[in-house]
């Protein structure tokens, strides 16, 4: 279970990202996290895993105050939460299982750290991790020679390595064609339900986060607007959550910045 | 300050909204090298007419060098290896001393911006100095022979190869590096195994292009006493046996043909 209890983060530059963030997410469930780019969706889900530390409140997974963890407890902490991410975040420069085993990495012995050799077993866990999202045949190629949604199946199959009691998804279909987004979020869906692992999504695609989520999170401005069940969103809820004024109004922006553009 | 003096171009649409084109600074880029390349020539006293009358002399010297003293070349062998055995050892030993470098002068590995900005004016300290000089202050260190070179060559690839570590470093996708933190690894096994497997290619590919240059310098650090074929060349010419030099030139320039050669066969495969 994780708990915000009147969280608040504000950037060193002076920032308010969260302010009095209170939620409560239990063991299983699915939340879609919605709201404009800027408003501290990506923020909000990085201060769990103490990407981000908080600046105000208190934040707990499973009675654990995070904020209160140092070093090594950090680094115990992000080991139960997988984390998936916009841009994939892969070496792309090697091998698919290699990617997914450095899931294993933290707790090797220093020698098996210099060297990168693993043990059968890891690769044979890490194939595992592999099939359950699908790209089991392509466990010796390389990164680069993937597409997108096969890139991000893998990302996946690493946090699930880690066997993980909570995934964090920043934008994980933001990059993706329609397509490959449904079999992504499929992925996503399979893993909720069959795992019972905690998913808690940022996502744009409001339509897609209503199919798949229990439950949408909605914040504006570093505040949570709304919270509740997918089906009791309606459209007057959307767009209070994508409402204008302020400046994280991206349409806004946007005119600002073309009223300044300077053609070279 | 440009754009005051000469305001930028006024674009107005059919639909009435206006762009901003900014003034080209072509023009005052060409004056001011225009005006250095006057002033170089000037300090220099660079002559056409006395390039254009003295130029024989250099085939005259190239004329004596020819046909090379075949029968010297037994005598080259000894301090051919050691020339070669300078350079590979020293770029061995720079190369690897130039990874912990570039990991201090790394903005986005490390955090602490003393360290950093020490590793990186340690790194350009050693950049300006010459690989002669550091030679020549060797040899007072260590003695005359080949291992004051190996600490030239040494000093310099670490300069060198750190330098263009670094700046891969730098520019490298930080993505995995956040990837492999939020696995729970610390900040040095991210580097490990996000920041190594990026930059590995280049860095054996920059190592063995150092390796290639190093060669070269190697052959030069005789003169000042540092061991290898400079030495050779500094005793020919002063006896004007210059079939000799010939000899140890044409093998000089065999041996980094082929060490080049090999070179940029694998650093091909590398890229």
């Amino acid at each position: 279970m994780i708990a915000f209890i009147n969280v608040d983060k504000t950037y060193a530059n002076g920032t308010a990202a969260l302010s009095q963030i209170n939620l409560k997410i239990g063991k299983g469930e699915f939340v879609a996290v919605i709201g404009l780019s800027g408003a501290g969706k990506s923020t909000l889900i990085r201060c769990i895993n103490r990407m981000h530390d908080i600046t105000g409140g208190q934040l707990n997974v499973d009675g654990i105050d995070v904020s209160k963890l140092r070093g090594k407890q950090v680094r115990r902490l992000r080991r139960r939460i997988g984390m998936i991410f916009q841009s994939f975040n892969l070496v792309t420069r090697t091998s698919v299982i290699n990617n997914v085993l450095v899931s294993f990495a933290p707790d090797l012995p220093m020698w098996r750290k210099l060297t990168g050799i693993y043990t059968r077993d890891q690769k044979l866990k890490a194939l595992e991790a592999l099939e359950k999202v699908g790209i089991l045949d392509k466990a010796f190629v390389r990164v680069d020679q993937l597409s997108g949604g096969q890139q991000q199946r893998v990302a996946l199959a690493r946090t699930l390595a880690q066997s993980p009691d909570i995934i964090l998804a920043d934008e994980p279909i933001a990059s993706l064609d329609p397509v490959t987004s449904k079999m992504v979020m499929d992925d996503f869906k399979r893993i909720n339900q069959d795992m019972n692992i905690t998913v808690i999504m940022n996502i744009h695609h409001v339509e897609v986060a209503l199919d798949y989520a229990d439950r949408i999170i909605g914040v504006r401005k570093g505040a949570v607007v709304f919270d509740g069940p997918s089906g009791k969103v309606t459209q007057e809820i959307l767009d209070y959550i994508y409402g204008g004024g302020g400046p994280n109004d991206e349409a806004a922006a946007s005119l600002e910045e073309e009223r300044s553009t300077h053609v070279r | 300050m440009y754009d005051k003096i000469f305001p930028p171009k006024r674009i107005v649409l059919p639909s009435g909204k206006t762009v901003l084109q900014r003034r080209t600074r072509v023009p005052l880029i060409v004056l001011l090298l225009a005006a250095a390349v006057a002033w170089s020539v000037q300090l220099t006293e660079f002559n056409l007419h006395m390039l254009v009358t003295r130029i024989g002399e250099f085939f005259k010297f190239i004329g004596d060098m020819t046909p090379p003293r075949w029968d010297y070349l037994p005598h080259l062998w000894r301090a051919l290896a050691a020339t070669l055995q300078m350079s590979l050892l020293g770029s061995m030993l720079g190369s690897l001393l130039a990874l912990p470098m570039a990991v201090a002068a790394s903005t986005n590995i490390i955090r602490n911006r003393a360290l950093v900005s020490l590793a990186k004016i340690v790194l350009s300290l050693l950049r300006t100095l010459p690989t002669l000089v550091t030679a020549l202050i060797a040899t007072f260190v260590f003695g005359l022979g080949p291992m004051a070179g190996v600490v030239a060559i040494m000093l310099f690839t670490v300069s060198y190869v750190g330098k263009l570590l670094y700046e891969q470093i730098e520019n490298i996708d930080m993505g995995p590096f956040e990837a492999m933190e939020s696995i729970g690894m610390t900040r040095l096994e991210a580097f490990r195994y996000a920041v190594i497997p990026q930059v590995l290619p280049s860095y054996l590919s920059t190592s063995l292009f150092c390796f290639e240059g190093n060669v070269r310098y190697a052959s030069i650090l005789g003169y000042v006493g540092a061991g290898g074929v400079g030495l050779l060349i500094n005793e020919n010419i002063g006896w004007r046996d210059y079939g000799g030099v010939g000899m140890i030139i044409t093998a000089l320039i065999v041996t980094v043909y082929v060490i080049e050669t090999v070179s940029e066969h694998f650093r091909k495969k590398l890229i």
